[in-house]
């Protein structure tokens, strides 16, 4: 059926504006296919897989020509631009903020990410430096973005600050030594937080939030299938850095930091989680303890870069210790803790010597160069932000130790962990809020049905509905006013009190802060923690003074307002995780885009008989890209790849398209 | 717009070339939602009926199957009440078997043959499956019975127009909920078909 015939006729008996209209439409389909048939692979595959090509004849060329050189553009500009974010984040949040608006530009750079694989980027900005890890897994699809800023104050203040703080937590450590000139320059190092930082919360959060959101939200669209691979080389350095500080499983760690009821909680937890999912607690344990673990570390950490040869050993024998020297302390916080856990403990040993390294970078910041029980005080404020976006097969999640099982016992265990839970519009979101050692860590998780996704991603409703989820975690404002909504919705009184307007008070008021972040799973923020623990240690110093939420641009404000609080070292770490949950079981599954683009293509040829694409049943042009599945079958490279993208089998013959996806049953 | 070029494309087709015993017909200026009829086989106990049928194109069609549905009452193992068919290939893989090559037309045959060969095995209406199964006799009556009523009543208009068919569906729902409220106490059992 010639399409022309059929428009032709249709038109006969219809108006002449709808027969207009068709004939434009077939022009445009012309167009399409010459388009589609010009297009490199690349190029194919970029428009492709950020649903721009749309449909034959919904747009003209010069649309989809247009298209393509903005998201050709794009990733590039988004590329710079969230890593320029990142970097202006820190500084200048309004930027960030900026960034956001262009949502269509995440999307390019989420693209972007996956291409480049892992990258890591850092960037200084005054103060601040910040560094940007995205890493990708080909083979899972799984996905993940962390974003780590540091803010170093004037060494003085800040090694006051944290001096002060860092001591009042733990209580002991080099605190002790600098105590009291510690405590007034870290008074002060608050005051011109707390001065310097209410403003910048207020309206830096909101909208260097968003551009982060904005990114997460694509991301998980985009990706799908993407999983966090958790445990990097990094994330294992920063385990072990927080499971130093996670002591709090161990007695010993305890007193030393009894101010710090966090700790205990964080070792109750830390088992449990670990217990459910070797891999996921493994990071996510470090993850949670590298809160904590930064808060001690930022005490320990001066004393880690000198006694970090030394303290090892002896620490592990006296981990209370604290008292006596910061370096020393610390090593022994972290030796305790390594000894409680296992497999923790071995990372954590590496950490551990992992962390001198880290005390390494920080000099670089500044402050690390402080590593020293002095060093330890001046620690700047670290806000981390984690993204992970990863599939969730059926019942894996379940079986293993899910997050939300894992939450779960968290919260039974420690008092200080809270979880809340709402659904909404088929989004099922926790929110935990743990704190330990006067690290406060808020994961939320969003759990998403895959269909949703799947589809259009972003233009759908939902996406829509999850977009604007997403900005709203991002923003810790919008995180504030999502609690509240959640809080609405199953009152959770905790939360309530971090409403965004709580915010600023929270920040001021560590106990009370708890960052209400949906869906949190305690897990991410660790994991975080780990490839930022480097930096969270450093920042722990600052830390203490700051409470930066996770989400960077918005953190990095905050942080100084919580830096008034010394005692309280409020340390937020934001870890976000996006599951798209395969749990339904009627949902198809497809391949991902790596194995369609595996399938062969082809130029369809004048010489070929005559063939019809069985999806569009239009009729073969000359030119056409057709893709030919293993069962010799062929479509359309934009048809099949949007049914394969949701199934996996062909759509003539039912043979499943992967030998591994073998499935005779599909009948 | 995928949908709309496909399913300009497969209305000509049915209009050209309908499958036998089959038409296919668009409501108004909606392109998706369809009509279609369907003549009772001979040899079956829906000799002599005409049964007319309601489709739903869906958004994302052909990447989904559309949605089809007896208007008609049908006395039939995998065909329930409200006239939700219990047919594979009106179903997302993996549960079902639609494939994007199929269409509107395929499918429809599908269903002709389905009234044609009730597949008792994987029952939508428990009772009748059974009945079809131990005690056909029984069935073909009950199932000419219905035909009768419900499908050959409106032959003679409503291959003329489409007007004059909504006073028979009318009444054909009527007594569709007459029958509800007749079986609705052993609903319970009676839907395996998922």
């Amino acid at each position: 059926m010639e399409g022309s015939d059929s428009v032709e006729q249709g038109g006969s008996d219809q108006p002449e504006s709808q027969r207009r209209r068709q004939l434009d439409r077939l022009d445009r389909e012309e167009a399409f296919y010459q388009f589609v048939n010009n297009l490199s692979d690349e190029d194919y595959r970029l428009m492709r897989d950020n649903n721009l090509l749309g449909t034959p004849g919904e747009v003209t060329e010069d649309e989809l020509l247009h298209r393509l050189q903005q998201i050709k553009d794009g990733p590039e500009q988004q590329n710079n631009t969230p890593r320029t974010e990142s970097a202006e984040e820190p500084g200048e949040q309004p930027e960030s903020s900026e960034d956001p608006a262009g949502g269509d530009s995440l999307l390019d750079w989420l693209n972007t990410v996956r291409r480049t694989g892992n990258t890591t980027r850092t960037g200084h900005r005054g103060n601040q430096s910040w560094r940007a890890v995205s890493q990708t897994n080909p083979n899972s699809g799984d996905f993940r973005f962390s974003l780590e800023i540091s803010v170093n104050r004037n060494l003085a203040e800040q090694q006051g600050a944290a001096e002060g703080e860092q001591e009042s937590p733990e209580g002991q450590a080099a605190a002790a030594a600098a105590a009291a000139a510690a405590a007034a320059a870290a008074a002060a190092a608050a005051a011109a937080l707390a001065d310097a930082n209410p403003n910048p919360n207020p309206n830096p959060n909101p909208e260097p939030q968003v551009p982060m959101e904005t990114e997460v939200v694509e991301e998980p669209v985009v990706e799908e299938l993407a999983v966090i691979v958790e445990p990097e080389p990094e994330l294992e350095e920063v385990v072990s850095q927080e499971i130093l500080p996670e002591p709090p499983s161990s007695p010993a760690v305890l007193p030393v930091q009894p101010t710090l009821p966090p700790s205990p909680r964080r070792g109750q937890r830390r088992p449990r989680s670990r217990s459910p999912e070797p891999r996921r607690t493994r990071a996510r344990t470090a993850r949670s303890r590298s809160p904590l673990n930064l808060d001690q570390l930022e005490d320990l950490p001066n004393p880690r870069h000198a006694p970090s040869s030394q303290g090892p050993s002896s620490d592990t024998n006296a981990p209370p210790v604290p008292p006596v020297e910061g370096s020393s302390r610390t090593r022994q916080h972290v030796l305790s803790r390594q000894s409680t856990a296992d497999s923790d403990a071995q990372q954590s040993r590496a950490g551990a010597e992992s962390v001198p390294e880290a005390q390494n970078v920080r000099p670089q910041e500044g402050e690390t160069a402080g590593g020293e029980g002095g060093a330890a005080g001046r620690r700047p404020p670290t806000i981390m932000l984690d993204l992970q976006v990863r599939r969730v097969r059926p019942g894996e999640y379940r079986q293993r130790d899910s997050i939300a099982s894992r939450t779960r016992s968290r919260s039974q265990n420690s008092n200080n962990t809270f979880l809340y839970e709402s659904e909404r519009g088929g989004f099922r979101r926790t929110f935990s809020r743990s704190e330990r050692a006067g690290v406060r860590t808020y994961v939320s998780t969003i759990r998403i049905p895959i269909r949703r996704i799947s589809d259009a991603g972003l233009g759908e409703a939902t996406s829509m509905a999850l977009q604007s989820m997403i900005r709203q975690i991002m923003t810790g404002f919008g995180e504030l006013g999502y609690l509240m909504d959640s809080d609405s919705d199953s009152s959770d009184s905790n939360r309530g009190a971090s409403t965004p307007a709580d915010l600023t008070e929270t920040l001021n008021n560590p106990d009370a802060t708890t960052a209400p972040t949906p869906a949190a799973e305690v897990e991410e923020p660790p994991v975080a923690a780990g490839v930022r623990a480097r930096t969270v240690e450093t920042d722990m110093d600052e830390g203490l003074a700051t409470a930066p939420p996770a989400s960077g641009g918005r953190a990095r404000p905050r942080p100084p307002i919580s830096l008034e609080e010394p005692s309280s070292l409020p340390f937020l770490r934001l870890a976000h995780f996006f599951l798209l949950n395969d749990d339904d079981e009627d949902q198809p599954q497809g391949l991902t885009k790596e194995q369609i683009d595996n399938l062969s293509m082809r130029n369809f040829g004048e010489s070929d008989a005559l063939k019809t694409c069985s999806v569009c049943i239009t009729e073969y042009a000359e030119g056409n890209k057709l893709r030919k599945l293993p069962c010799s079958h062929e479509y359309h490279v934009h048809c099949i790849d949007r049914w394969l993208s949701e199934n996996s089998t062909c759509p003539i013959c039912r043979r499943a398209v992967l030998v591994s996806a073998n499935r005779e049953s599909v009948v | 717009m995928q949908r709309a070029s496909r399913l300009k494309r497969e209305l000509q087709m049915l209009s050209t070339e309908p499958p036998p015993g089959i038409t296919c017909w668009q409501t108004e200026e909606r392109i998706d939602d369809l009509r279609a009829q369907i003549v009772g086989g001979t040899g079956t106990p829906y000799e002599g009926g005409l049964f007319s049928l309601e489709i739903m194109v869906p958004e994302r069609y052909p990447f989904e199957p559309p949605k089809i549905r007896f208007l008609t009452p049908i006395y039939h193992p995998n065909i329930d009440n409200s006239g939700r068919i219990c047919h594979d290939a009106l179903k997302l893989p993996p549960k079902g078997a639609w494939k994007p090559s199929l269409n509107i037309s395929t499918v429809l045959t599908s269903i002709q043959l389905l009234m044609a060969e009730p597949n008792p095995d994987d029952p939508l209406m428990a009772d009748i499956s059974s009945e079809f199964k131990y005690n056909k006799q029984l069935f073909m009556q009950t199932a000419k019975k219905w035909t009768e009523e419900h499908a050959v009543q409106k032959n003679t208009g409503v291959t003329e127009s489409n007007k004059e068919n909504t006073p028979d569906q009318k009444a054909s729902s009527r007594k569709r909920e007459a029958l509800h409220t007749q079986q609705e106490e052993e609903e319970p059992t009676k839907k395996n078909c998922v």
